[in-house]
Parts: C-alpha cells; sequence; structure tokens
C-alpha cells in the first residue's frame, strides 16, 4: 500500500512485474535499472539461485523525481514467475500498488500466460483485492522473436478489460520504458483518487479537485505499437477510479516471542543477570535524591542509572580475564574503603590459625616416634 | 497490544507532528540501547524514518530486504501454527540487525555492533515497540476523529507528474 509521509514530503509505492516464468520480467527491471539516470536509482537486488531464477525477488528503488511537492519513491519487484513458487509470487505481491503483467510471447506459451495471469488474480482475490481495480498494464514482450504470438491472440486471452499494453522486448529494451511510465501514472491517478476518499481515516479531501488527468481513448489491441511512441498515449485510466480501500486480508500478529530470539536471548543472558540488582540499588541511590518526582520520571533515571550499572558490570567482566570465570559480580557492589582492610585481617587471621595449627600437627608426629 | 486492523487496510499517512513523536522515541532508544541506528520500516519494504548514525548501505534496499524477510518468516509461522514471528535476530562478525514488529504494519530495525549487546537491545526494544504501539494507536485514532492539527491535503499530482514523467523515461 502506498505510504504516504508528510513529514519527509515522501510517496511511496510498490509496483510489481509480474508473469510466467522466463517471460522477461527481470531482464524488464534491469533494463530499467540500466538506463535510469544516476541519482534516479538505487541498487538492483536480487534474491535468486545459482543458474540465476529468480528465487524471491529483484528490487530495485525508483525515484521518480518531486510532484506536487513531494518526493515520489517507487519500489520496483519481480516476482519469481515458477508455478511451484507460489507462496513466495504472494509475499512480493503483498501491498502492491500497481503491476505490470509481463507476458511471453513465444509460440507456445500461451497458456502460460494465461495461467499466470489467473494466478495473480487467484491470489489478489485471497489477499482481497480485485484486479480489475489496481493499476495494471500488460507488456507483451519478446516481440523481437521469430513469428511472436500474435497480439490480437493476446489480447483475446489477457485483456479483457482492455487496460493498457506494451509490445515490448527486454532484450533490447524496446517498450520497457514506456510501459513503466504508464504504470507510473495509472498508480499517482490512483494515489489521488484515493485520497479523496480519506485513506486511514485521514480528513485529506480535495472539495473539488478534478479526477486524474483524462488521457487518451483506451488503446485498443492491435493499438499496441502506439506504446512503443515516446508520448506514452498508451496510459489511460483505470475504470474504477475511485474504488480504493481494499482490505489486505493479512493475519494479525502473533504476540509470540519468535524462537530463535529466544535461543539469542538464552545465549546472551548478562544483561538480564545484571539487571534485578542494578535496578535495587538505583532505586536506594535515586529515592533521597528526588523524592517528590513524578514515577515516570524516576523510572527513566532508574533505567539510565541501570544502563550505566550494566555498561559497567560489562566494562569489568571484559578487563578481568584471568579467573574471571567466578564471582564477577561483587566488585561494583561493594565499597572500596573498609570492607578491603576487614577482608586482609580476616585472611590473615586465617592464616595464622592453619600454620598454627598446621605446626601443632607437625609437632604431634614428630613425638609419635 | 495494538491490532490496528484499521491501519494495515489502508495506506499509511503520516503527519509531521506524527513524526516528530516517532523520531523522539527512536532517538531515545539509540542513546539508550547504544546502538548504530534505527529504522522504521512498513511491511511493505517503505522506510517510514530512521534515527542514529547514518547508515553506510542502502536504506530502501535494507528496508525492502527486511519486509521481505519478515515476509518470508511470516510463512514459517505459518507452517509452525503461529500467525507471525514478531522478533527477527541477525548475526553478523561485527554487525547485527534484530527487528521488531509494532502493531500490524510497521517493523522496527536496530542495526547494532559490538559496542552493545544484544540483550541492550532487546531490553529496550521491548520498551519502545510498546511506546511506538500506543503512538500509533494514537496517531490512528487522531486521524480518524479529524483532530491532528498537522492533516494536510495531498495536491493533484496527475498534471505534474507528467512533465516528470516525460523528463525521466523519454529518450530512453
Amino acid at each position: 500500500m502506498v505510504q504516504i509521509n508528510f513529514a519527509r514530503k515522501e510517496i511511496n509505492c510498490k509496483i510489481v512485474y509480474y508473469g510466467p516464468g522466463l517471460s522477461g520480467k527481470t531482464t524488464s527491471l534491469e533494463v530499467v535499472h540500466q538506463r535510469t539516470p544516476q541519482g534516479h536509482k538505487g541498487e538492483l537486488t536480487s534474491i535468486s539461485t545459482d543458474g540465476d531464477r529468480t528465487l524471491f525477488f529483484d528490487f530495485m528503488p525508483l525515484d521518480l523525481g518531486t510532484i506536487a511537492g513531494m518526493k515520489v519513491k517507487f519500489h520496483l519487484y519481480t516476482v519469481p514467475g515458477q508455478v511451484y513458487y507460489n507462496s513466495t509470487r504472494k509475499l512480493v505481491l503483498l501491498g502492491a500498488d500497481g503491476i505490470i503483467f509481463v507476458a511471453d510471447s513465444t509460440p507456445g506459451r500461451m497458456d502460460d500466460n494465461q495461467q499466470s495471469m489467473d494466478n495473480l488474480r487467484e491470489n489478489l482475490t485471497e489477499m482481497g483485492r480485485d484486479l480489475n481495480k489496481i493499476p495494471l498494464v500488460i507488456q507483451y514482450n519478446k516481440r523481437d522473436l521469430p513469428n511472436p504470438l500474435s497480439v490480437a491472440e493476446l489480447e483475446a486471452k489477457l485483456n479483457p478489460n482492455k487496460v493498457p499494453t506494451f509490445e515490448t522486448s527486454a532484450r533490447t529494451g524496446e517498450g520497457v520504458f514506456q510501459a513503466l511510465k504508464a504504470i507510473s501514472a495509472l498508480v499517482l491517478e490512483d494515489i489521488n483518487s484515493s485520497d479523496k476518499k480519506g485513506a486511514m481515516g485521514v480528513a485529506a479531501r480535495k472539495p473539488a479537485a478534478a479526477p486524474a488527468a483524462p488521457a487518451a481513448a483506451r488503446p485498443a489491441a492491435h493499438n499496441v505499437p502506439a506504446a512503443a511512441s515516446r508520448g506514452g498515449e498508451g496510459v489511460m485510466p483505470q475504470k474504477e477510479p475511485g474504488s480504493v480501500l481494499r482490505p489486505s486480508g493479512r493475519p494479525a500478529m502473533a504476540p509470540a516471542a519468535s524462537a530463535p530470539a529466544a535461543a539469542v536471548a538464552a545465549r546472551d543472558p548478562a544483561p538480564v543477570a545484571v539487571r534485578p540488582r542494578a535496578r535495587e540499588q538505583v532505586a536506594v541511590a535515586e529515592a533521597p535524591a528526588r523524592p517528590a518526582a513524578p514515577v515516570r520520571q524516576t523510572m527513566s533515571q532508574s533505567r539510565n542509572a541501570l544502563h550505566q550499572q550494566v555498561r559497567q558490570v560489562q566494562k569489568q567482566h571484559a578487563r578481568r580475564e584471568e579467573p574471571a570465570d567466578e564471582a564477577p559480580a561483587p566488585a561494583p557492589v561493594h565499597p572500596k574503603s573498609s570492607g578491603g582492610g576487614a577482608k586482609m585481617a580476616f585472611f590473615m587471621i586465617l592464616g595464622i590459625l592453619a600454620g598454627a595449627a598446621a605446626a601443632v600437627a607437625a609437632v604431634k608426629f614428630l613425638f609419635k616416634f | 497490544m495494538t491490532k490496528d486492523s484499521d491501519l494495515r487496510e489502508s495506506r499509511l499517512v503520516f503527519y509531521r507532528n506524527d513524526l516528530g513523536k516517532i523520531d523522539r522515541v527512536l532517538q531515545e532508544f539509540v542513546r539508550l540501547s547504544g546502538s548504530s541506528s534505527v529504522l522504521l520500516v512498513d511491511k511493505e519494504g517503505h522506510m517510514i524514518t530512521r534515527a542514529g548514525k547514518m547508515p553506510s548501505f542502502d536504506q530502501d534496499t535494507i528496508s525492502a530486504l527486511v519486509a521481505g524477510s519478515f515476509s518470508a518468516t511470516r510463512e514459517m509461522a505459518h507452517l509452525l501454527g503461529e500467525q507471525e514471528f514478531s522478533a527477527l535476530y541477525h548475526q553478523g562478525e561485527r554487525d547485527n540487525i534484530q527487528l521488531s514488529l509494532i502493531g500490524d504494519r510497521t517493523i522496527l530495525t536496530v542495526i547494532f555492533d559490538d559496542s552493545t549487546t544484544l540483550g541492550m537491545v532487546r531490553l529496550y526494544v521491548t520498551e519502545t515497540v510498546r511506546k511506538l504501539e500506543d503512538l500509533f494507536n494514537d496517531i490512528l485514532k487522531s486521524q480518524k476523529d479529524g483532530t491532528n492539527p498537522d492533516i494536510e491535503e495531498l495536491s493533484d499530482m496527475t498534471e505534474s507528474a507528467k512533465d516528470t514523467l516525460d523528463a525521466l523515461f523519454d529518450g530512453n
């Protein structure tokens, strides 16, 4: 879902390249990455297999620039196209604000295209969303192949709603930017129309704001080459620009802590062990100093003091490397002055007594013989 | 525990004042925990705000990967019969990342090195998560009932978008 950050003057959107395996989604994103001017793009990150097949997603941040005073940033993702990666595909699709469907024009791949489009619709439905209401454009990719599937056939099977379509070749880069431009326009238009509905209870309503730009007539299936023209006339408004707040249907969070986290906590017990004692000390030390302070303040003070205590203990721990195993804690607890002398005297007496006892035992032993 | 289901089902909107409050909580967290930096990321992988040292890595990419990582572990949680794992930890040789879910929509991403400890970070994360959950509830409430004084309107972007898109995409 779109994130609008008025404080940072930013709008963040998520665009997903969807389609069957090997249709050219990753290649399209690579083209976008190569050709986007520096300063408008971040790194292209791929989570892929050794064989360069997308395992989870490819990702690239794209900075569109400042539009109406807001910095617009798109996050571009590709999904893994292979049929058996549907669960990861769904994860990437979650919260998408716009979709570019990359269909493969290779003869014999029509079924794969259709299957993938059906899969997209199903996955969205499962998330409580409707493909007909999400900004969508279609790339008919691999048009540079000899004897590709006819555009009319692709249109008939994949584009019943007549969304904008583009004949592309990700290999050469032809048409890829036009498709991205079209989806960008549709998404921005969708944000504006959604905003009038007041997302998240925001009273951001523009009284007389005109609905999104009317754009040219929708391109017919065989009009698709128009998309290849630089002007982006292929952009057209979605059927229901007003419909917005789509429930995502995501599960609520579980309050339970994770197992790995718990394991890690067990591995790092030091602060937990130190905490109660330090807190007691702090309570004693702080109480007379600020008797009238509100509870909240006292707590935060004690937390700071606790923090310092913990750090101190850690430092002492680190320094005392030699017989560090036993009794690391007492050092900060006992005051240095009189306690040390008493201890010394006690040990000296003990030593003398032990010595005397040993001497007596030795004399007795000698007298025996 | 927050159940900001309203928030989950719609877009996230943050106004100046909201973010100021969130930033203060994060700055306090960084100071107390000794972390290098902290990022607040939504579940779609967009960064909301950050505090602490300016990280050397690409913040957009790390945000996207954090969200992806959380999504993947959610699936693992489902397989185990859990609804979600609320915390994740990635340990490195020098730098570590602790991720904690806040409510339904956001993830607290803490990056820390060996100048502090995981225990220390976790100690303050728990408290920070609670504070942020309360804050998000307040934000949501104030936006819903219109009492947020900072509510702004989004200008119509369609016209100005055209020029920007032309400049960026044409000629490529």
